[in-house]
């Protein structure tokens, strides 16, 4: 039983998730996408490097729109999510190790997306001490008690938070002559910062767990081949809505932080600094987007994350069971969420370190994931006519073959810098 | 020797020829599933080569014995290794070992981890198949230090001796590749679902990918799959609906009470419904136009026309009659409706009434004192008004001009209601 067919029952999740489901698959991934990593990423780069660096946007759509592709095909081909089809063609050892580190990696990920919180609730003078907490109890009642009209008002206010980065760009009077420019005429930096940036950018905007999470929903949509070129319309406009409240973040950042010459190292910086250039409305707003965007993702990541693990292993789970019935799904996904606001909590907690290590693990899990794809996507027992074509092939491997090549970059450089220091 | 061995344990083995020569590994066990009670062990697959594999086959009469290798009888150069993996009808690695099977007495879908094999004189039965969590760790090669853990912490802890088994005659093999829209695999792995109560295996079908649900439905027998489909929710059905054949939708919605069917017509995409009502017989095809016609939260709109009726003059004994003649009938057998020439509504009886009737006595006689019924435009809340107040379970629905149109029976009620209060339980919110 797919995450989503468990998820129905749940009274929140359906109506939120109906809702999403009308968007389509593409779009609901799309807008999880765009968390409280994905913010940070993209306002830190922008405020660093300004408007040159949104070119790294380009290559990010055209890698998400082959992965989100590929992932689409699978799901109506086989009607099974990526964690069964792995599980079903690689066996019980490469499950156990690309789910632990889905595991560790979510919630890592989960513990960015509490930081989103308490960075943006302490711009509005709440401490992380009573946000984190009280939020987390949101997402425990959320998902095992909830009604019709909460969850109505909570993609509103998600929604919301997606135009409230317009609104924080067009509020920042950005030069679009330079955006366009940024595009057209990228100019790329050759030292060792920019190009972790870069890879950061491309890395957050695909992310391991995502691809669990797009084929689940392809399936619940129940769409199948023939069905296929509106499936790929709904990827397409997923990518490009994905991309494009990117680049209104970066864009934000960019035209008053870099401008000004002011570097931050989180996304609750950029709200604070948006004040002075683009006025408290853009800085609210902008913190406002950081907040919805992050407590959804809090609650979506650990529930997929246990749903996905347990599917795989055969156990019991979806919030429709009594704790009895499906003790490890409940266990895993109270621990991902306590785990995660534990390491908010504690006083001087190395946060970015942990963001870092959550980077590499999720940098590690990539290749693993899209090799175990490719592979899958070849096999005509798998998807019977509709394997990868010749161009598909060739785009989906260099894909694979750049990333895990960036990747490995990802981990190799720090080694240079401590070869380099001594 | 031991009795009894797990597939993770032989699978890998390498093999050797008669001179001892080592050949390949173990790939996969082809079983032959017609044998006995346990699928027999036909064939072993070997492979060989690590970039680009080949693969071959052995008869399981060409095999000496099975330890921490596997010794043949024949020679290694006797074997034709080729790309492709030999075709079987029904093998080990392929169709059982970590996919997904019904547990025909728990009723569920689970996942296997291993498979338990049954060793007679050098034959290799499937016995069990392994669900439990000792079988991931065996798996994972942490056998022995996970029970020493466990060991450590409770040594009287069920983890250590509880084996979750499913015994080969209680597992049902899933097709596994439904897209293929083949059933084959299904049938040669016996089918086991007719012990399941239809209502339990609508619900194991539910929770089924697609492609699987509808092979693992296209194998059952009719009789069952008009069952089955009956219990599945609305959303379901329509799902089936459009995954199947025109003709084989058309049929099912034939056998299905018409009061479901015109549901599932409505829940239809409009194209799809106008077609599929072209291709029902001229009696259903009459019935659905009814009762589409009607307003949903009306009378008319939740009756069923599918009742058992019978003239004034009919006696006791035509009463018993007409429920031999119709014991598969989908509707109620239990309320008998008299009605005119005309098919004017004239009374109700039940076969509580009659049931210790002499076989002569007339059915109008004995029919329910009250005449009680709805008209086709009343609200379901008069319906369920009168059902209430009369402590009965079904109600006629009548036309103005008091011809017998239809009848409602309590669950159509509850449904309707349950959702009626529903959402007046959200509006308050």
């Amino acid at each position: 039983m797919s995450f989503w067919e468990k998820a129905k029952k749940n009274k929140v999740l359906k109506n939120t998730l109906f809702f999403l489901a009308m968007l389509g698959p593409g779009v609901i991934t799309g807008s999880v996408d765009n968390d409280a990593g994905g913010i940070t990423t993209y306002s830190v780069a922008a405020a660093t490097y300004g408007y040159p660096i949104l070119w790294t946007l380009l290559p990010s759509f055209i890698v998400l729109l082959v992965v989100q592709e590929m992932n689409m095909r699978m799901g109506a081909c086989t009607g099974k999510g990526l964690a069964d089809l792995i599980r079903e063609n690689f066996g019980v050892k490469v499950t156990f190790w690309i789910f632990l580190g889905l595991l560790v990696a979510d919630i890592g990920n989960t513990a960015t997306e509490f930081a989103g919180v308490a960075g943006s609730m302490n711009i509005f003078g709440i401490s992380k001490y009573i946000s984190v907490p009280v939020t987390a109890g949101a997402v425990w009642i959320l998902v095992t008690k909830g009604n019709y009209k909460i969850s109505e008002r909570i993609f509103l206010m998600f929604s919301v938070a997606l135009l409230s980065y317009i609104v924080s760009a067009l509020a920042a009077k950005p030069d679009w002559h330079q955006v366009g420019l940024a595009f057209i005429h990228p100019q790329i930096q050759y030292d060792k910062d920019y190009l972790i940036m870069v890879l950061g950018i491309v890395g957050t905007t695909i992310a391991p767990w995502m691809q669990f999470y797009m084929q689940s929903a392809v399936i619940e949509k129940g769409t199948t081949m023939e069905d296929y070129k509106l499936a790929l319309a709904d990827v397409v406009i997923g990518c490009v809505a994905t991309v494009a409240v990117a680049i209104f973040i970066m864009v934000a950042c960019a035209a008053t932080l870099h401008v000004n010459n002011i570097t931050i190292n989180e996304a609750k910086d950029a709200a604070l600094a948006l004040k002075p250039f683009a006025g408290a409305l853009a800085s609210a707003v902008f913190a406002f987007g950081l907040f919805v965007a992050s407590i959804f993702s809090a609650t979506i990541l650990p529930l997929a994350t246990a749903f996905y693990i347990c599917e795989a292993f055969g156990f019991n789970a979806g919030i429709d069971k009594r704790v009895e019935e499906a003790p490890q799904f409940y266990t895993l996904f109270a621990a991902i969420l306590i785990i995660a606001c534990v390491i908010i909590l504690i006083p001087n907690a190395p946060l970015i370190a942990i963001t870092l290590w959550t980077q590499d693990i999720n940098a590690m899990l990539l290749p693993v994931v899209l090799i175990s794809m490719q592979l899958m996507v070849n096999n005509p027992e798998i998807m019977g006519e509709h394997v990868n074509n010749k161009f598909q092939n060739a785009v989906g491997w260099s894909t694979t073959v750049i990333l895990i090549t960036l990747t490995l970059l990802l981990m190799v450089l720090p080694a240079f810098d401590l070869f380099k220091a001594h | 020797m031991k009795l009894f061995l797990y597939f993770s344990q032989v699978i890998g083995l390498d093999i050797m020829d008669a001179q001892g020569q080592w050949i390949g590994r173990l790939h996969d066990i082809a079983m032959n599933p017609y044998a006995d009670i346990y699928p027999k062990a036909s064939d072993l697959i070997i492979r060989r080569g690590s970039s680009s594999k080949e693969y071959a086959r052995v008869n399981w009469e060409d095999i000496v014995y099975i330890e921490n290798n596997i010794r043949l009888k024949i020679m290694g150069d006797r074997l034709k290794f080729s790309k492709e993996i030999p075709r079987s009808d029904f093998t080990l690695r392929r169709d059982i070992f970590d996919q997904q099977v019904v547990d025909i007495d728990d009723q569920r879908v689970v996942r296997v981890n291993d498979i338990h094999l049954l060793r007679v004189e050098n034959q290799l039965y499937a016995a069990h198949v392994d669900v439990g969590l000792r079988g991931i760790f065996r798996r994972l090669g942490w056998t022995g230090m996970v029970d020493l853990i466990v060991f450590l912490i409770n040594s009287k802890s069920p983890y250590l001796t509880n084996e979750e088994l499913i015994p080969w005659k209680a597992t049902q093999v899933l097709p596994k590749l439904g897209r293929m829209k083949s059933v084959l695999k299904l049938e040669v792995a016996k089918n086991k679902l007719g012990s399941i109560p239809p209502a339990a295996l609508a619900d194991i079908i539910q929770g089924l990918d697609i492609f699987v649900r509808v092979s693992m439905f296209k194998s059952m027998e009719s009789a069952l799959q008009n069952k089955v489909f009956t219990d599945m929710t609305l959303t379901c059905k329509a799902e089936l609906v459009e995954q199947l054949s025109e003709a084989e939708s058309a049929n099912l919605i034939t056998n299905i009470p018409a009061d479901e069917a015109t549901d599932l017509l409505m829940k239809l995409p409009r194209e799809k419904a106008h077609h599929l009502m072209g291709l029902l017989g001229s009696e259903t095809n009459k019935k659905l136009r009814k009762l589409l016609g009607y307003a949903k939260d009306s009378a008319g709109g939740l009756m069923t026309t599918e009742y058992l009726y019978l003239k004034a003059d009919a006696t006791v004994a035509d009463a018993f009659n007409k429920i031999r003649e119709n014991i598969n009938f989908p509707g109620t057998i239990f309320f008998f409706y008299i009605v005119d020439d005309d098919h004017k509504y004239l009374g109700t009886t039940s076969l509580r009434r009659f049931f210790n009737e002499n076989p002569q006595t007339l059915l109008i006689d004995i029919c329910y004192p009250e005449n009680i019924h709805v008209y086709t435009d009343d609200s379901v809340e008069q319906v369920a008004l009168l059902l209430e107040r009369y402590k009965s379970s079904s109600i006629p629905v009548l036309n103005h001009q008091d011809i017998l149109q239809g009848i409602i029976t309590i669950d159509d009620v509850m449904e309707e209601l349950i959702s009626l209060v529903w959402h007046k339980y959200k509006e308050k919110l």
